[in-house]
């Protein structure tokens, strides 16, 4: 009785592992053909589609009010809102000057550098517009954050959406690949083939995740 | 009746090709999508350098402080090779003021700084390890959009760069095919396409705040 209603929910958990593998796959599928194209793009920097043209537009000036807030980032945000610049602030290399505020805003779209003589009250602005295709490229690595710079970090709504999209399709990639792995191994006919390519592709990757940690530079 | 047996053997064909070439890149599709969770979020502290060493009597190639791009790159290789560091050279910076040349070298499992006193003959290498996340990591921007005529100075970049670009030509592959294979279950056309629609919406909408 037992045995027989462990196969039951055996049973169920086979149908709906196969049903998650192409619901996720069919959700997800733009996101896939994006990262993909992208991916190949941002590795093939000299292909035409691949450029980024950088031209910024006449810069301009606007008077604004002494921008309120505790930090750099609220004064930065405040100055973005009188401006009606949106994006993710990123600060320059260089520290800030005294009595200047000086920053940039980024989303894929359009990058802003906002230039601020605190005591004038004046704000120098300039900005770069790209095509839909640029900022298609950019979005694959569009997160408002760089692991090696602590100090970056997401401070508009937009990125943080985006970074949920990027992580929720990472784990969905994740449970389909973990899935078809059952999927194959519930074939017994598929087995060894399927052992083959799977051994082929652990060691192409093994050998550049951990082989050339000690084994190719000694 | 032809035809039929036609489309059956097609089917079967893709079914399985489906099958082997998604187990072989699977290992890639894993490496990609974990290093997404610490390309978003980890924070790690490159300043911190695992050991430090200084070489003497460094032999430094006639021509390298006035050598641009790959050239560089080549010069650079040479004085690399005497301090006992393997990767991808990032880039040749040359402080004429100061004599010296900064070389920095990457590879999975390590970053180095190759820091030449070309007056002095001598190099102090500091090297950082990085752990496996990051090592993947740095897979998954390898060969990168930034410097083209450098990149893939390091045998093992290039390699990389065709399984890099194998993976997405595979992945594009096998969702193409899973395409077909899913429209094949007549029973499952519907949720189906309501996941489609539902994940077009989610990405234009998406799209349409980064990109318009």
């Amino acid at each position: 009785m037992a045995s027989r209603s462990n196969r039951g929910i055996g049973a169920v958990l086979e149908t709906w592992n196969r049903k998650l593998h192409y619901y996720l796959g069919l959700y997800f599928l733009l996101f896939i053909w994006l990262f993909s194209l992208t991916g190949l793009l941002l590795n093939h920097p000299r292909w035409a589609l691949s450029r980024i043209p950088n031209e910024p537009n006449p810069p301009y000036e606007r008077t604004i009010e002494l921008p309120s807030g505790a930090t750099d980032v609220a004064r930065a945000t405040d100055v973005a809102r009188q401006l009606g610049v949106s994006g993710e602030i990123d600060w320059p290399q260089t520290t800030q000057t005294l009595g200047r505020l000086d920053f940039n805003m980024t989303y894929p779209k359009r990058a802003t550098q906002i230039r601020v003589d605190l005591a004038r009250k004046r704000a120098t602005v300039q900005q770069v517009d790209r095509s839909f295709w640029s900022a298609f490229r950019i979005s694959h690595t569009f997160s408002g954050s760089r692991y090696n710079n602590p100090g970056m970090t997401r401070d508009w709504w937009l990125t943080s959406v985006w970074v949920v999209a990027m992580d929720a399709l990472a784990a969905g990639l994740l449970v389909m690949v973990f899935g078809s792995y059952y999927m194959w191994y519930r074939l017994k006919p598929k087995r060894t083939l399927g052992w083959i390519a799977l051994t082929a592709g652990c060691v192409a990757c093994g050998l550049f995740v951990f082989g050339l940690h000690s084994v190719i530079s000694g | 009746m032809a035809k039929a047996s036609t489309e059956k053997a097609f089917y079967r064909w893709t079914r399985d090709l489906h099958l082997y070439l998604g187990l072989f890149v699977s290992p890639f599709v894993i490496a990609f999508a974990a290093s997404v969770f610490f390309l978003n979020h980890a924070r790690v502290d490159v300043g911190a350098s695992t050991s430090t060493a200084t070489f003497r009597d460094v032999t430094i190639p006639p021509g390298i402080e006035t050598a641009r791009g790959r050239e560089a790159v080549d010069l650079a290789r040479t004085i690399v090779n005497q301090v006992g560091v393997t990767g991808e050279i990032g880039f040749v910076r040359v402080i004429r003021k100061e004599q010296r040349l900064v070389i920095p070298v990457s590879r999975p499992g390590l970053e180095a700084i190759v820091d030449v006193d070309v007056s002095m003959r001598t190099a102090a290498v500091s090297r950082r390890l990085t752990g496996l996340l990051e090592s993947v990591s740095y897979l998954h921007k390898t060969p990168g959009p930034h410097n083209a005529d450098l990149r893939g100075n390091w045998l093992w970049t290039r390699v990389w760069r065709w399984l890099a670009d194998g993976t997405v030509y595979l992945v594009l592959f096998i969702s193409a095919t899973g395409l077909y294979l899913w429209l094949a279950i007549k029973a499952e056309r519907r949720i189906g396409f309501a996941l489609l629609a539902a994940g077009a919406v989610s990405f234009v909408g998406l799209l349409y705040g980064l990109a318009f």
